[in-house]
């Protein structure tokens, strides 16, 4: 489904997205607890982003054994610029995996097998958290300013595609 | 609280204990952060007249309010103490992502006192600090290889404060560095580093800088973003960064060129901006900074590669023209090694050039010519080390000169060496070096930027020139509450519009131009109690009295007398007497809360 990545070649290595992404989770900054991260070694200027595939990946889905991770629908319209608006447009329809509080049991499966070590036990709520898209204003997205860098971008894939035609509405796995 | 973690974490070397304390937030309302929290703190902690080099002298390490938030810019941190170099106070500013990772670990500031009974590695993991021996391990490392080990052996998230040989072996200019290419470069806080046995500091924070409403105040950064700093006007700030000033400063002959001998170097189209954007690789940047000013270029040399970030400008000028160095190869290479080596580039050009000088002049024979690479590239080991001709150089630049009889070859205000900026170029920054608080200095007020870059003000004429300093003096005193880097043009109304989320009230300009200069006289109380007067408020006087023979400034003669009387205007607009002290009428004007 929709879901963001981070171009390796492009990012300057900020960590604006880190640290608004933790804000509006967290209401403060809080970057260890962002949903996403840029890996960056100081000395090689070597950087490598951590994002959420969402549905095209789904690993974390697939292993709770709690029907913990739920596809919702999502419309995504960002705020900022990002390098393929001009191929997807302003919005995107699709669907999102979001964490259900409730029945999340920390049980740490889908900690052991997310391929990009973006969902982890919160610190305080002791619960999995992940990436929601910002309820449809990534602000990875709008914080990837520098209209020189834009390194933070929104892709679909094309599972999202078919998920969308079998997965009308709201919808569990 | 509100964007202050509103505490204090001391770090006592000798008994190898930590304490945490509340930060001062009357003071914290008065001064707001950076330069000005650092200063009143010094003010209290340092007892006047203490010898530089004891035990007692404290290493402040501090943040800005808005560390660790989106405001970009706002990252930088200063390493503060009272230098040995200068004896007087000096705060350095660098880059990187230390500062926000100290406020996630919950502190605003360090304070770091005593000396360590052997070499040693502090670690700090939130509120968890550990002494870890430096020896075997990291004592000897150069800086990168300090910063990569720690995270191997501490954190893989580890930020890291440390000095390389050349901080162990108390090299006057040696700094500070920082994700291995920010550097706390000047005043010798990496020898104070080494004289104290501390190799480094790591942190690694996982904790919160709260801001109120986060929402809202992200909606109004993303805003002050895009309004003020992501702006056409602004952009040649990622597009080249420090690099475009070569041809300008050139142009204008105020590029110091072979220690200084002249204003304009004939290869700084090999070592000019459009040269390091053939070789770049990659844009870097501070983190919670948009803008991403730093280049990391990569160089072949002698069938090597040579990769890292920089040279900024200063380098280039120091180490560049006024070594008499045209090759970018060779330039990468000696600015790699002065970052592993742990040594400020500004000074090192300085004091190589002089070297060369005494050399080509047959005062002294170091071994090193102009221009020549071999030599240029074998001197920083030399100099961090104290080996062979580095012993001697070890000296410093002021001491250098005056070992061998001609003090006036030494570039130096107040034992600082000076940046790239030749005053005969730019008439402005005769004041600007005297009468800066830490000593030779481009930082405090720049009439480079309307002499030079705008063109604005004549470069020629010392009339306006006490006026322009003073409020250039007083604005970067304000910008360094912040702590806003100087790549964000920031004008009062931008800095009352955030400071306005930190104090949650309106915020008028006239309060902040009180602030800086309340800030501007606090650092010259300070300096005057550590021993400074008016006769240190002085400038190399080849400057003031040998033009140029060729070249854009050829022939321009500021003149002592001229240098003088507006060094008076100076004081006398300051609302200080003619001996450089502020009156108590100022003091009580700007409600500064500590006398002499």
């Amino acid at each position: 489904m929709p879901h963001v990545m981070i171009s390796r070649k492009k990012c300057t290595g900020c960590h604006m997205c880190e640290l608004a992404c933790s804000a509006y989770h967290e209401n403060a900054y809080r970057p260890s607890v962002a949903r996403l991260f840029s890996e960056v070694n100081p000395t090689t200027a070597d950087i490598k982003g951590h994002t959420c595939l969402q549905t095209g990946c789904a690993k974390c889905q697939q292993a709770c054994p709690h029907d913990a991770i739920v596809t919702r629908r999502i419309t995504v319209k960002p705020r900022g610029f990002f390098e393929s608006k001009e191929k997807l447009g302003d919005t995107v329809e699709g669907y999102v995996l979001v964490v259900d509080d409730e029945k999340c049991t920390n049980c740490g499966e889908c900690y052991e097998v997310c391929p990009t070590g973006v969902i982890h036990e919160h610190p305080d709520r002791h619960v999995a958290f992940k990436c929601d898209l910002c309820d449809g204003d990534p602000q990875c997205i709008a914080f990837c300013q520098n209209k020189y860098v834009y390194a933070v971008d929104l892709k679909i894939d094309r599972k999202d595609k078919e998920l969308l035609k079998t997965v009308p509405g709201e919808a569990t796995a | 609280m509100d964007f202050y973690q509103g505490k204090v974490l001391r770090i006592d070397l000798s008994r190898g204990a930590s304490a945490v304390e509340p930060l001062n937030m009357e003071w914290a309302e008065k001064y707001v952060g950076g330069k000005g929290l650092l200063l009143r703190y010094m003010w209290e902690e340092i007892p006047p007249r203490l010898d530089p080099w004891s035990a007692d002298n404290p290493i402040f390490v501090v943040t800005g309010p808005f560390a660790g938030t989106n405001v970009s810019t706002s990252s930088r941190l200063i390493v503060g103490c009272k230098s040995p170099v200068t004896g007087v106070l000096n705060d350095s500013y660098v880059g990187g992502s230390f500062a926000p990772e100290l406020k996630f670990a919950g502190y605003d500031m360090i304070i770091v006192t005593g000396r360590a009974p052997h070499p040693t590695v502090v670690t700090i993991k939130d509120d968890v600090v550990e002494f870890r021996p430096a020896e075997p391990k990291y004592w000897g490392m150069k800086t990168s290889a300090v910063e990569q080990a720690l995270r191997e052996d501490f954190d893989p998230d580890a930020k890291v404060l440390s000095i390389g040989p050349a901080g162990e072996n108390r090299i006057p200019w040696a700094c500070v560095s920082t994700d291995q290419y920010h550097k706390a470069g000047r005043g010798g806080h990496g020898a104070l580093f080494g004289d104290k046995n501390l190799k480094a500091i790591a942190i690694r924070g996982t904790g919160s800088v709260q801001v109120g409403d986060a929402k809202a105040f992200l909606a109004d950064i993303c805003r002050i973003h895009e309004e003020y700093i992501l702006t056409d006007d602004n952009y040649w700030v990622h597009e080249e960064g420090t690099p475009i000033l070569v041809d300008l400063i050139n142009g204008a002959g105020a590029l110091p060129t072979r220690n200084w001998s002249e204003g304009e170097f004939e290869d700084a189209d090999k070592i000019n901006s459009e040269a390091f954007q053939k070789i770049r690789i990659k844009k870097r940047a501070c983190s919670q900074c948009a803008i991403a000013c730093r280049n990391f270029h990569g160089v072949e040399l002698g069938g090597e590669m040579v990769r890292g970030e920089g040279p900024e400008y200063e380098t280039i000028a120091l180490c560049g023209a006024n070594c008499g160095i045209g090759d970018i190869a060779a330039l990468m290479k000696f600015n790699e090694l002065c970052d592993e080596w742990g040594m400020d580039t500004i000074s090192s050009g300085a004091v190589l050039g002089l070297a060369m000088d005494l050399t080509e002049k047959g005062v002294k024979d170091f071994g090193v010519r102009f221009g020549d690479i071999e030599g240029y590239l074998a001197a920083p080991e030399l100099m961090a080390t104290r080996t062979g001709i580095g012993e001697e150089l070890a000296l410093g630049a002021k001491a250098l000169a005056a070992r061998y009889g001609v003090p006036e070859l030494a570039m130096e205000v107040k034992n600082l060496e000076l940046p790239g900026y030749d005053p005969r170029g730019t008439f402005g920054m005769t004041l600007s070096y005297s009468t800066s608080d830490r000593g030779g200095c481009h930082m405090r007020s720049y009439p480079v930027g309307d002499e030079i870059i705008t063109g604005d003000e004549p470069a020629d004429t010392m009339e306006g020139k006490a006026a322009y300093n003073i409020n250039g003096q007083n604005f970067s005193s304000m910008k360094y509450l912040g702590i806003w880097c100087d790549f964000w043009a920031i004008d009062l109304d931008q800095m009352s519009q955030l400071l306005k989320h930190l104090w949650k009230r309106d915020v008028t300009e006239a309060e902040l131009e009180l602030a800086g200069e309340r800030v501007w006289n606090l650092g010259r109380l300070f300096n005057l109690r550590e021993g400074l007067t008016a006769a240190d408020d002085s400038l190399p006087e080849l400057l003031l009295t040998k033009p140029h023979k060729r070249g854009p400034a050829a022939g321009r003669v500021i003149t002592t007398e001229a240098f003088a009387e507006k060094t008076q205007e100076y004081y006398r607009l300051r609302g200080w007497d003619e001996n450089g002290v502020p009156t108590e009428e100022k003091l009580v004007e700007l409600g500064v809360d500590v006398r002499l």
